[in-house]
């Protein structure tokens, strides 16, 4: 026991006085001071400091920081000689766990208590415990980007807080399931909303602030947001992080390990609202009907968040459910007690049948014969359209007859000029023969488009999906109606978005200055037809076709080959790595991991030096990020690679910082 | 070709030999012929090959006399209908699935049955259910349970096959047919009858039991359109009748069964489609090096994710101008969401593309010739066209690549971007098939060297070989388990078959089984609710006919039940072959209970005249079908829309069926 004297008061062991402040880094913190010897165990040690503090509180999260070596004094048994620690230390005694604002993949922002003693890798693992997401190896933290100083403190509008920092979950178990969502959620009105803060997307962004966000205008701009990333072999502390400090989680890794949207909710919502803003914010390009495709499926994810049809009944399959109701509705038939329309209900088809004006396209145009639209009693059975002269001769042979099977649909409305046409073009084994119909009203359009589009599908309107199709055409036509505004009306106003949907806030900015409202709407909703979806089958193939964009998981990074003289783009994603030109974006080399030999570091000289098969060697120096991020890139993808589907998600995490660390030795 | 005849002997003795080791799961696979060809025929002659030895051209023309026979029969029995049902007459297009039409293209199909030899597919279409043209009808046999049941289990029985009754027969109303011709490579054709069911998968299964190929999965199903001069193969997943509807009534079109090693060149080596560097000489030799292994990867990278990998494909092609013979060379970019060209004057980055062409509704075929034809720069054409269009249009796109190896990257990478997994998933059932069949070639030679020594020495030195083939390509354990596992799932799936037949099984012996019921009710008219309570009433009679015929020839629960039914045919030999009237009378015997129940309803159909029973006399194999075909016209139109109802039309239909049949099949287990 150190601190033993002779009765004068002079100390007889070689013990010595220990400063310790209690607190968070901050000078002005109280201190204790103790008396020490070498052989003192920080146990003991931070036994003694709770001793002196003479205070009633919970101190079990708190340990020893120590500045000067940036380093916690975790471990318990080991003696302040071992550390290296003398009276000069400045240690504080704060707790492990301190809130953090996490500004999440949809770009709400989380408070919540993060690890800031275990190395990163851990602490976001921590994280996603909280968050409910799966293989958090997926995930990482950035730093915040640094405000630049606005002239005018515009924006800023008091944004929501999440606040989760109450929440602490028992380690080491998963989370059990309450009421549709993980136990620690459902404690209070807050921590729910908090869940479905997560685990549902978020409205389309205001198209406004999206205009004001940031954008990349080059390849260069895409490296900024790579140098950004935090260490995730080290602890939060280590790099600097303070108490309160805004951090970004994102996912780093593209390589989506068992996606499964039954079991993922909130990593699949958080991983379709980062490819939603990757998409709007043009971190990733994608072509005109790309972008529709990715627009038409945010308004539908968007429609059935709001309509709260979350629980997804439809889940299961709907087929099967049809399937019963035709079962029991023949076996019921069968013992002839059912009154007889329940079976005719079932087996007749629906059909349209009314006037419409029709316009046809010769399929050899003559010069300028265009007559116009012209009335006709049109009947649409089964997949055929058929028109005749009038009502009367309906029984009679109609004029054209035309099977919509394998047919393109096209709408051509305009909601301001009560136009509302379908343009069909129907294979024949001459060719495509192009015919307009064009109805009178709303009601009139969602029916006859429905049914045109089930049958270009092959489809009848006796199909299930029928009416929720009528229902989506007619929602969008509204959607029209309000977000299209007057003609060349720009509508950022907030009237505009007073239906809560602005078809601007679907797509990326440089489509704001392309089209207008009115021209967009047409082409969004002509896109892809996807009304049928559920939530997660939504979000599930936007995530999809994310992925299959030419560009999708490449990180940047600026650097600069050996033996070149000017600076270039290396491309890394989840399974090779891309030498890019930074001027043009061409790509230059692409080398696969699979063929990776291995890959050295040089901390001295920040140089990459990677060796493939057949004596490739490839070097590099790190211009725009550290080399420990390429480093940890690389590393990561080798061990998000070795991930199998048998070891279910336990994490090898001592190959992870294996592959990923290293550099402590330097 | 006595040859070939011999083989086929030498199947049904291996099968022979192998039906006591093999359980129902192999015993699906070796079910002798699940032939499209009308199998009374076929039967027969499996039958008396020892005597006929005769050769496979004269067994096809059999099969084809017997096809048209059949035709011939359903005619005049449509002739009949058409006076009761000249309603439904009215819509007769012959693309139109409608069922009203049936009458009337049962007329129209004897003309078109007559082409047959000429135009490569002769078509009818119809609600009649040609019996002998039936595939899997005879073999299959899988009736109830002839197990002793309890009054209510009986009765819940009873309640179950008669809704799976109605089920069926509303199915099997709408089945579409066609006899097409297939070309082989060695310049014979051969015919067979395609339900609308069968993928191209299934047909190929066919023809590969037909032809006694090494079933490699280079073979495949290949369309040519002499006219536009394009040509493709079938993806094993699509329907081919419905490929085949698009055609025109005159057309040139033919179909081919060939060995295309472009088919699943992707597959085989991946490297060449997703790791070329394009124009880059350094890669080209190191493509061909990659090693097993590695290939596995990147198929399992680029098919197995979350999405899949469109391989990324760009460069100058040549493109037609519309209407013109000149060719406008432009940049290209293969994306998942379609084909894109770079604008005048713009960079190939994403947000200046123009989009040429998506996927969704157009075809890729390859073009021959179109330097003769349309004055292409080189001979390396692909064509982009939707199905449908038959004829020269503008519709149509023509692009143009400077080599052959171009060429094939973007057919395959288009393929990629259209089909998906679906293309991985086409090959995995196609290697699996292969595997299968050597499996199945090297047991056959084994178990017969015995029995047909004869003929085993240039089987071997023919099929053997072949059957190697695919094992070259992979490891034979793995092999072993495809196989293994192909005979799991098709087990399933050939049960569920083999369901879905069985009323027409009894349509067919129903006639040999006259019912008191159906004279009285014939008089009825046909609305639905009536015949069915009749159902209901003639259900008590259903479970001791079972037992009877049911459990003197194969008291077998019927699922389990398949591999048996061929072997009766060789057993029964000797008394069978020659009259044809004894022939007839067997399968009510093997074949389990047709179902009273059944009979009844179709009793209430029959039309006055025709008594079932006289049919034996003397052609049974064409006369039999008109009692069968003589139960459909009246079928009300009602039940016939039926199954286009929940499902809509073509392949939802036909889950929703299976599913029904699936969902039946659980609702007896939980009641029995």
């Amino acid at each position: 026991m150190a601190g033993m004297k002779t009765a004068s008061g002079d100390y007889i062991d070689s013990s010595w006085e220990l400063r310790v402040f209690v607190g968070e880094e901050d000078p002005e913190a109280e201190s204790v001071t103790l008396r020490v010897t070498g052989e003192s165990h920080i146990g003991g040690v931070l036994l003694k400091i709770v001793e002196q503090i003479n205070r009633k509180q919970d101190w079990s999260d708190h340990a020893i920081w120590w500045e000067q070596k940036r380093q916690w004094l975790l471990q318990t048994h080991w003696t302040l000689d071992k550390y290296g620690i003398l009276a000069d230390a400045r240690l504080f005694f704060g707790p492990q766990h301190r809130p953090v604002v996490l500004r999440l993949p949809n770009r709400r922002a989380l408070r919540l208590r993060a690890s800031f003693s275990q190395p990163l890798f851990q602490a976001v693992a921590a994280i996603c415990r909280l968050l409910s997401i799966r293989h958090p190896e997926e995930l990482s933290l950035l730093r915040a980007p640094e405000k630049k100083e606005k002239k005018k403190k515009e924006k800023e509008p008091e944004e929501e807080l999440y606040d989760l920092s109450k929440v602490v979950l028992a380690g080491g178990v998963a989370p059990a399931l309450f009421r549709g969502m993980p136990a620690h959620f459902s404690d209070s009105a807050q921590t729910e909303a908090c869940y479905h803060m997560l685990s549902r997307p978020q409205p389309p962004p205001d198209p406004l602030l999206l205009q004001r966000l940031p954008r990349p205008s080059s390849l260069s701009d895409k490296t900024q947001l790579h140098s950004r990333w935090l260490d995730s072999s080290r602890c939060l502390m280590q790099q600097g992080i303070k108490a309160g400090d805004i951090l970004w989680l994102r996912f780093k890794y593209y390589s989506f390990f068992d996606l499964d949207p039954k079991t993922d909710p909130v990593r699949l919502t958080q991983l379709y609202e980062q490819a939603r803003w990757d998409l709007l914010l043009e971190e990733i390009d994608c072509t005109e009907e790309e972008m529709m495709v990715f627009a038409a499926l945010q308004y539908h994810i968007n429609k059935l968040s709001q309509s709260g049809e979350v629980g997804e009944p439809a889940g299961t399959d709907p087929g099967l459910d049809d399937l019963d109701a035709a079962l029991s509705n023949l076996e019921v038939k069968l013992e002839g007690s059912a009154p007889t329309d329940v079976l005719d209900s079932l087996t007749t088809i629906p059909e349209l049948k009314d006037h419409l004006r029709i316009f046809r396209i010769p399929r050899r145009p003559r010069k300028l014969t265009l007559k116009g639209y012209r009335q006709h009693w049109v009947v649409f059975k089964e997949t055929t359209l058929s028109y005749y002269k009038s009502q009367d001769e309906a029984p009679g042979d109609p004029i054209q007859q035309l099977n919509l099977k394998g047919c393109e649909v096209v709408p051509d409305v305009n909601v301001s000029g009560q136009k509302f046409c379908i343009k069909l073009l129907v294979p024949s084994p001459e060719g495509m023969s192009e015919i307009y119909l064009r109805c009178q009203d709303e009601q009139q359009y969602a029916r006859w488009m429905a049914g045109c589009r089930l049958a270009s599908k092959g489809r009848t309107m006796a199909d299930s999906s029928y009416t929720s199709e009528v229902q989506a055409i007619l929602a969008f036509l509204s959607l029209q109606r309000t977000g299209g505004g007057g003609p060349g009306n720009h509508p950022q106003g907030p009237d505009a978005s007073a239906e809560g949907l602005n078809p601007y806030g679907l797509v990326a900015p440089r489509f704001q200055r392309k089209f207008k409202a009115k021209q967009l709407i047409p082409r969004i909703l002509e896109a892809q037809n996807v009304a049928q979806l559920s939530l997660a089958e939504a979000q599930l193939r936007f995530i999809q076709a994310w992925q299959s964009l030419p560009d999708f998981g490449i990180s940047y990074v600026m650097v600069r080959f050996k033996g070149s003289r000017k600076d270039e783009i290396l491309g890394i994603a989840n399974n090779r790595l891309i030498r890019i030109d930074l001027a043009v974006g061409d790509v230059v080399k692409t080398w696969r991991f699979s063929n990776m030999r291995q890959w050295n570091v040089n901390w001295d000289i920040r140089q990459v030096a990677i060796e493939f098969d057949e004596h490739i060697n490839v070097a590099f120096s790190c211009v725009s990020a550290s080399c420990r991020i390429v480093h940890e890139y690389i590393g990561g993808y080798i061990f998000l690679s070795t991930r199998e589907r048998a070891r279910g998600e336990e994490l090898d995490e001592d190959l992870f910082l294996q592959l990923t660390g290293g550099h402590e030795a330097f | 070709m006595g040859e070939s005849s011999e083989d086929i002997d030498q199947m049904f003795s291996t099968l022979l030999g192998e039906m006591d080791l093999l359980t129902q799961s192999l015993g699906v696979d070796t079910l002798p012929p699940p032939d499209p060809n009308p199998p009374r025929a076929e039967f027969n002659y499996s039958v008396g090959f020892k005597d006929l030895n005769e050769s496979l051209n004269a067994l096809e023309d059999q099969d084809l006399d017997a096809l048209m026979a059949d035709l011939v029969a359903d005619i005049s029995e449509a002739e009949q209908r058409t006076i009761q049902a000249q309603k439904e007459s009215l819509q007769n297009q012959h693309h139109s699935a409608s069922l009203q039409a049936s009458n009337f293209s049962g007329a129209a199909s004897l003309g078109y049955g007559t082409n047959v030899a000429a135009t490569g597919i002769s078509q009818y279409e119809d609600d009649l259910p040609p019996p002998p043209a039936d595939p899997v009808l005879d073999l299959p046999l899988p009736p109830p349970p002839p197990e002793p049941l309890s009054q209510e289990e009986e009765e819940a029985q009873a309640k179950a096959d008669k809704i799976k009754l109605a089920l069926e027969k509303l199915k099997e109303a709408k089945v579409k047919k066609l006899v097409i011709k297939v070309h082989m490579n060695d310049n014979s054709t051969k015919s067979l009858m395609v339900d609308e069911r069968q993928l191209a998968r299934d047909v190929l299964d066919n023809l590969f039991e037909k032809t006694h190929c090494d079933c490699n999965v280079d073979w495949c199903l290949y369309e040519i359109y002499p006219e536009l001069q394009i040509e493709r193969f079938f993806e094993d997943h699509e329907n081919v009748v419905e490929v085949l509807s698009d055609w025109t009534r005159d057309t040139e079109n033919k179909i081919l069964f060939l060995e295309k090693e472009e088919k699943y060149a992707v597959f085989k080596n991946p490297q060449n489609f997703y790791l070329d560097n394009r124009g880059k000489k350094e890669s080209k030799e190191t493509n061909e090096k990659m090693n097993a292994k590695n290939k596995e990867s990147l198929l399992e990278e680029s098919f197995c994710g979350t999405s899949i990998i469109v391989p990324e494909l760009e460069g100058a092609l040549y493109l037609k101008e519309d209407g013109k013979k000149s060719w406008k060379r432009r940049y290209f970019l293969l994306r998942a969401s379609g084909i894109y060209y770079v604008p005048k004057g713009k960079t190939k980055t994403s947000r200046d593309l123009a989009c040429f062409i998506q996927f969704e509704n157009v075809n890729i075929y390859y073009g021959t010739q179109h330097k003769m034809k349309y004055k292409a720069p080189t001979d390396y054409c692909f064509v982009l066209k939707h199905p449908q269009i038959q004829k020269e249009s503008q519709y149509i796109k023509y692009l143009c690549c400077d080599d052959a190896r171009t060429l094939n990257q973007w057919v395959m990478g288009i393929r990629i971007a259209k089909y998906g997994k679906t293309l991985y998933d086409n090959y995995q059932r196609a290697v699996a098939k292969a595997g299968l069949a050597s499996r199945w070639t090297d047991l056959g030679t084994v178990n017969a060297a015995a029995p047909a020594q004869p003929s085993t020495g240039p089987k071997t030195g023919t099929t053997q070989p072949n059957g190697q083939i695919p094992q070259a390509t992979h490891s034979v354990s793995a092999v072993l388990q495809e196989a293994q596992r192909h005979a799991e799932t098709s087990k399933n799936a050939t049960v569920t078959r083999l369901q879905d037949k069985k009323p027409a099984l009894r349509n067919h012996h129903d006639p040999a089984v006259p019912r008191a019921p159906h004279a009285p009710k014939s008089s009825l008219p046909p609305p639905p609710p009536v015949r069915r309570s009749s159902d209901t009433s003639g259900s008590p009679a259903t479970p001791p006919k079972a037992k009877g015929t049911g459990g003197g020839g194969f008291p077998a629960p019927p699922d389990d039940f398949l591999p048996p039914p061929p072997p009766p045919p060789p057993l029964d030999d000797p008394e069978l072959p020659p009259p044809p009237p004894d022939f007839m009378e067997p399968p009510p015997d093997f074949v389990p209970p047709p179902p009273p129940s059944y009979a009844g309803t179709a009793g209430s159909e029959l039309p006055p005249p025709p008594p079932p029973p006289p049919a034996p006399a003397p052609a049974p194999d064409s006369a039999r079908p008109s009692p069968a075909v003589a139960k459909r016209p009246p079928v009300p139109p009602k039940r016939q829309e039926n199954p286009g109802h929940p499902g809509g039309a073509g392949g939802g239909e036909q889950d929703f069926m299976s599913d029904l049949m699936k969902a039946l099949q659980k609702k007896r287990g939980n009641v029995s």
